[in-house]
């Protein structure tokens, strides 16, 4: 486990990535994020190591949802919603208007709370994101298809039916069907949005499964109201509140002993 | 305290009573009249169909005659307008729902639309009359097929609209957030979601015009004959059975029954298929 100490100061948030052995994939600097006039997170400083899960735990409304939002830009859809501040992959901002909105969200992912499969057959749900990027012969497109399948462990449950309606699967089927269309288009990270929270324990559990084996690939940041999924899962932990990112630190530190007593209060149930 | 939470029990049981027998006598009231309508429709219709109405065209009274050219014009007439309307329509719906939803242009836009959905289509024919058939001093099909297409219009813009607002947007989102621009989301995912339920919009839009008389008062007028010059009357069932059930001659009367009837089992077949198609694939949406 890498041993990292970040404050949420920006002065020091330097010091601190050098003192991550991983990567700081993403970083967020200064963040803020407006719902028209309110503001849903306030000057939000955090890094998210590359190839390690982390998770973002904190109370409904906090605001964390919104920050897993601000970094592929999918608020932009939205009329009066804007961020300030930096948000970077790979130290390059993504919040600047010249970052092409293809290129983020070829190189970051989303996975959505509820499972929203296309309405078209399994194979073309995986195919029709690889087709908007590259043109690959049938037998290419095949091999990438069953490579994400694979990769979401569904492929064993599917390779018969991938011509069938992706509407038929299970609802936890379908999740996994979801993170196969992240999966393909090979980013290098996912955003995860409460994955599992439409889910029952057991499909739950495959994918919390696939955490492990996914951040062999990909740098993952999960959003969860869960707080065991969070212990159980991630390698680092952000506890946000009130859109203030209270205390991140490394899972296991922040489980047992928090700095911050919010955060204690938090993760032993005494609010949220 | 029992005696007043049982006597408000008691109230209430016949305050329900009541309200089911009134709800129960409208929904009977209405179904009878629709029974009858249908009853009379087919026992008139039934023995006045014969393999011939298909086959010779509108004649003179007392001479064999058919609806041939009739059904046929109705069929063209109807087909063009659901054909000019329902790529315009779901054009203006997809511009509702997706570029101006919850704004205040978007609001103003379905209102209109509302008010065109409920216009008369006496109204629709006379406004077609003015700015189509008057300038160009004759009656003509493309003048019927413009007057049915505003009755289709709304209908396709209406429901287009709703369908696609019926999708979730975690759909919009997961599909944009592969980097997909919106008007290949729009095409690629949302219109497949809502397919049954624009089709729906379109076949009851085909179902609405297929018996409209008013619009084709003022515009096509009818035609004795075959036509397919757009620019000249084209011969259309309503109108036929408008003209042949005033006219004193019994063959008339008979054919105007008849082609009655196959509106209505037109109409019946196309609702049928509607409902169909949008319970087979209803959008999922929970």
């Amino acid at each position: 486990m890498t041993e990292i100490t970040l404050s949420r100061k920006p002065s020091t948030a330097q010091a601190d990535a050098s003192a991550l052995q991983a990567k700081a994939k993403l970083t967020a600097r200064n963040l803020n994020f407006y719902y028209g006039d309110f503001k849903a997170i306030n000057d939000v400083n955090f890094d998210v190591a590359e190839k390690c899960v982390t998770s973002l735990i904190g109370p409904s409304g906090c605001g964390k949802s919104t920050l897993l939002r601000i970094f592929n830009r999918i608020y932009s859809i939205y009329p009066g919603m804007r961020a300030e501040g930096q948000a970077t992959l790979d130290g390059e901002n993504v919040l600047d208007p010249k970052y092409s909105l293809n290129k983020l969200r070829s190189k970051i992912g989303m996975v959505f709370q509820k499972p929203v499969p296309f309405p078209m057959t399994i194979f073309n749900n995986i195919s029709y994101g690889i087709g908007h990027y590259e043109s690959l012969s049938k037998a290419d497109m095949n091999n990438r298809v069953e490579e994400a399948l694979r990769q979401a462990a569904l492929w064993d449950e599917v390779k018969d039916k991938l011509g069938q309606s992706a509407l038929g699967l299970s609802g936890g089927q379908q999740q996994r069907l979801c993170i196969a269309r992240a999966v393909a288009l090979k980013p290098e990270v996912i955003l995860f949005d409460e994955p599992t929270s439409a889910l029952d324990p057991i499909a739950t559990g495959k994918i919390e499964q696939l955490f492990a084996e996914l951040k062999q690939h990909f740098t993952i940041l999960i959003v969860t109201h869960n707080m065991q999924q969070a212990a159980r899962c991630s390698d680092f932990t952000a506890f946000m509140y009130l859109g203030e990112l209270v205390e991140f630190g490394v899972t296991e530190t922040m489980f047992t002993k928090p700095t911050k007593q919010q955060t204690e209060d938090y993760i032993t149930g005494r609010f949220g | 305290m029992a005696t007043k939470a049982e006597n408000l029990y008691f109230r209430r049981s016949v305050m329900n009573a009541f309200a089911m027998l009134l709800s129960l006598s409208a929904a009977v009231i209405g179904l009878f009249f629709l029974g009858w309508i249908l009853w009379t429709t087919f026992s008139k219709g039934l023995p006045a169909l014969s393999w011939s109405l298909f086959t010779t065209t509108t004649a003179p009274p007392g001479e064999p005659g058919g609806l041939a050219n009739a059904l046929v014009g109705s069929l063209v007439l109807c087909l063009s307008a659901v054909l000019w309307a329902t790529p315009v329509g779901i054009a203006a719906g997809t511009y509702l729902a997706e570029y101006a939803n919850h704004t205040k242009r978007g609001e103003v836009i379905r209102f209109v639309n509302d008010i065109l959905l409920s216009a008369p289509s006496i109204v629709l024919g006379l406004f077609i009359y003015t700015i189509i058939v008057r300038p160009m001093e004759s009656f003509s099909a493309y003048a019927g097929v413009i007057a049915l297409g505003f009755i289709v219009l709304p209908v396709v813009v209406r429901t287009t609209d709703e369908m696609l607002r019926l999708v979730p947007t975690q759909m919009r989102e997961a599909a944009l957030s592969l980097g997909v621009p919106q008007w290949k989301v729009t095409t690629n995912v949302l219109y497949r979601a809502a397919r049954s339920g624009i089709t729906t919009g379109v076949l009851l839009g085909l179902a609405r015009i297929s018996g409209e008389t008013a619009p084709l008062i003022f515009t096509n007028t009818n035609n004795q004959y075959w036509s397919f010059s757009p620019n000249s009357p084209m011969a259309n069932l309503p109108m036929t059975i408008y003209e042949y059930s005033k006219s004193p001659f019994e063959d008339w009367q008979q054919l105007a029954w008849a082609g009655a009837l196959l509106i209505t089992l037109f109409v019946l077949l196309v609702s049928v298929t509607a409902r169909i198609i949008l319970l087979r694939n209803r959008v999922q949406n929970d």
